[in-house]
């Protein structure tokens, strides 16, 4: 259930990224910027959603709290540094910069997601299944 | 349980550089058995084919998938490789001597080096099976890890086969079984080992990375499943010398050409649109395992030896496609990565780590060896052609690696780090 709740999310926001990517590479710098805008956007009211409801329901109902809700956090912080160097470089059109810190990105942000579908979003599945309702509901109101 | 979701927990880069490193090198060694005899690599059965196959699927392809098996189970698998860097030392270090003495068993027809090349190839993959089987069966499971354990227990099954033909060798005593075994042996090898855990990772990779429409979840649950229960099926009717075998290769053959088709579908509906050279790889390469099905249905249908060969080499360089575009893509994020993580200032990106141009040509010159390979198959003045294009290929793969690595341990010496205390040193 969060799991496929979350999962929609991912690709959600890949959409965005592959749509600036397009966009930009088809020299509509205008529509790049925007598409790019979404996406950062809804890529950190991902991670804000993790962490300010999944993770700390999943943490006090396990107790496990420098497991691997910390290591995602971990990942978090990475991912918005190269969040905001592509930023960055695409308001100073260095589009090449752009492109090549975009292919880290990419990487790394699906290596973060294979981790969290696979591994993470099911042990929480598991852990808060009568309550994981209850946190979709929660966590769709969040992007009101 | 959860080291794997750390970045701490990442295999240190030397555990998967060393297997890619190795990979063109091999790769060269093969491409000079193959200029210098093209008339007798083609011949079944003949020493020097028998040496080129097993430097090619053992020192080019096992190689550079052991290497890719020790980054991903980290990252697919859920919890890193204990010891990875030791571990990927003493694995590289006997599959490479294995594959060497093996290669050089084949040429030089000497009995004791089978005994060697047993020894080492035995040790080297039923250890990385022991190693990797257990992290693999614990904790959540999911479709690409159920198609990583089929392959590492089919390549388990390979080499056991493998060294029960290598004694046979080393006794020059061959047993009434050594076809069916030889038989079982390479369906094992290519189907069970190579195909399934290529398509497990495409099931991950082709959706997540190129933003395409997901697989289907029945393809994903059943299809390796089905793959390797005719695996499995197929072993019993040769051992037995059961009628209808071939119903099993069909099977196999149908499951494969409805993953091309789904495949191709995807990537050509994919959201990405960026022009990327692994993508070419991955287009190329399934385009190959399409020649090799063509090739084995042909010969199936009609006997003519010639396409025999054919789809051996188009599944090899269809393999190899999808190694290329791996490899061109992980060798420059590890660099990244490894820097990145430690802190570096002048961390380069990754288009500077290996430039598009060095990408690009390096397609070119496989593109180049598949089509004078494969054509040279059937016409064989061509494979000397397609041995000097691989040879020029390989070489610019060990470029692009060494030059990688070479800047990985410049930045290391020379570069600006910057610390937890913000300090610059």
């Amino acid at each position: 259930m969060i799991l496929e709740f979350m999962r929609d999310d991912h690709r959600a926001c890949d959409d965005f990224y592959a749509k600036a990517e397009n966009a930009l590479s088809a020299k509509e710098v205008d529509n790049a910027k925007e598409f790019f805008e979404t996406f950062y956007r809804v890529t950190n009211h991902h991670f804000d959603m993790e962490e300010r409801e999944l993770f700390i329901a999943f943490e006090q109902r396990t107790g496990m709290t420098g497991g691997p809700t910390q290591m995602m956090r971990y990942e978090h912080q990475q991912l918005r540094s190269l969040l905001e160097s592509m930023k960055s470089a695409l308001n100073e059109n260095r589009h090449n910069d752009f492109f090549g810190i975009g292919e880290s990105m990419m990487i790394m942000l699906q290596q973060h997601n294979m981790k969290e579908e696979q591994m993470l979003y099911p042990m929480m599945d598991r852990a808060l299944e009568d309550s994981a309702e209850g946190m979709i509901q929660k966590l769709r109101e969040m992007a009101k | 349980m959860y080291n794997g979701l750390s970045f701490e927990q990442a295999p240190p880069i030397s555990a998967v550089m060393r297997f890619f490193l190795t990979v063109p090198i091999f790769g060269i060694m093969l491409t000079l058995l193959v200029g210098f005899h093209p008339d007798e690599i083609l011949i079944a059965s003949h020493p020097l084919s028998l040496a080129s196959i097993h430097v090619m699927f053992l020192g080019v392809i096992t190689m550079a998938m052991f290497g890719a098996l020790f980054q991903m189970q980290s990252v697919l698998g859920g919890c890193s490789i204990p010891n990875a860097a030791g571990n990927a030392f003493l694995i590289h270090l006997f599959l490479s001597i294995g594959t060497l003495s093996l290669g050089s068993a084949f040429l030089f027809v000497s009995p004791p080096l089978f005994v060697v090349a047993a020894v080492f190839l035995g040790s080297s993959i039923l250890y990385t099976a022991k190693l990797i089987l257990p992290l693999l069966f614990r904790g959540s499971s999911h479709d690409t890890l159920r198609g990583m354990k089929i392959a590492l227990i089919c390549l388990a099954i390979v080499v056991l086969l493998g060294i029960v033909m290598a004694s046979e060798y080393a006794n020059e005593t061959f047993g009434s079984l050594h076809e069916a075994i030889r038989t079982i042996h390479y369906s094992f090898g290519l189907i069970g080992w190579i195909a399934v855990l290529i398509i497990a990772v495409a099931f991950q990779v082709v959706e997540m990375f190129y933003v395409t429409a997901p697989y289907s979840s029945w393809c994903k649950r059943y299809g390796l499943l089905i793959i390797a229960v005719s695996l499995g099926l197929k072993a019993f009717w040769t051992l037995l010398s059961l009628p209808f075998v071939w119903m099993f290769d069909a099977l196999i053959g149908a499951l494969l050409i409805g993953f091309i088709a789904t495949t191709m579908k995807r990537l050509l509906n994919r959201k990405r649109r960026v022009s990327d050279v692994s993508i070419w790889f991955w287009f190329f390469g399934i385009g190959l395992l399409f020649v090799s099905l063509s090739a084995y249905t042909i010969y199936s249908l009609s006997g003519i030896e010639l396409f025999q060969p054919m789809a051996l080499v188009a599944f090899a360089l269809f393999a190899l496609s999808i190694i290329l575009g791996m490899i061109g893509k992980i060798v420059p994020f590890l660099i990244w990565f490894h820097l990145n993580a430690a802190g570096y200032m002048d961390t380069p990106i990754m288009s500077n780590i290996i430039t598009h141009t060095r990408a690009k040509l390096l397609f070119v010159l496989f593109v180049s060896t598949a089509l004078f390979t494969l054509v040279g198959s059937l016409y064989h003045p061509f494979l000397s052609i397609g041995a000097i294009m691989g040879s020029a290929m390989f070489a610019l793969l060990l470029y692009n690696i060494f030059t990688a690595l070479a800047l990985y341990a410049h930045t290391v010496r020379f570069g600006v780090r910057f610390d937890c205390d913000t300090e610059i040193r």
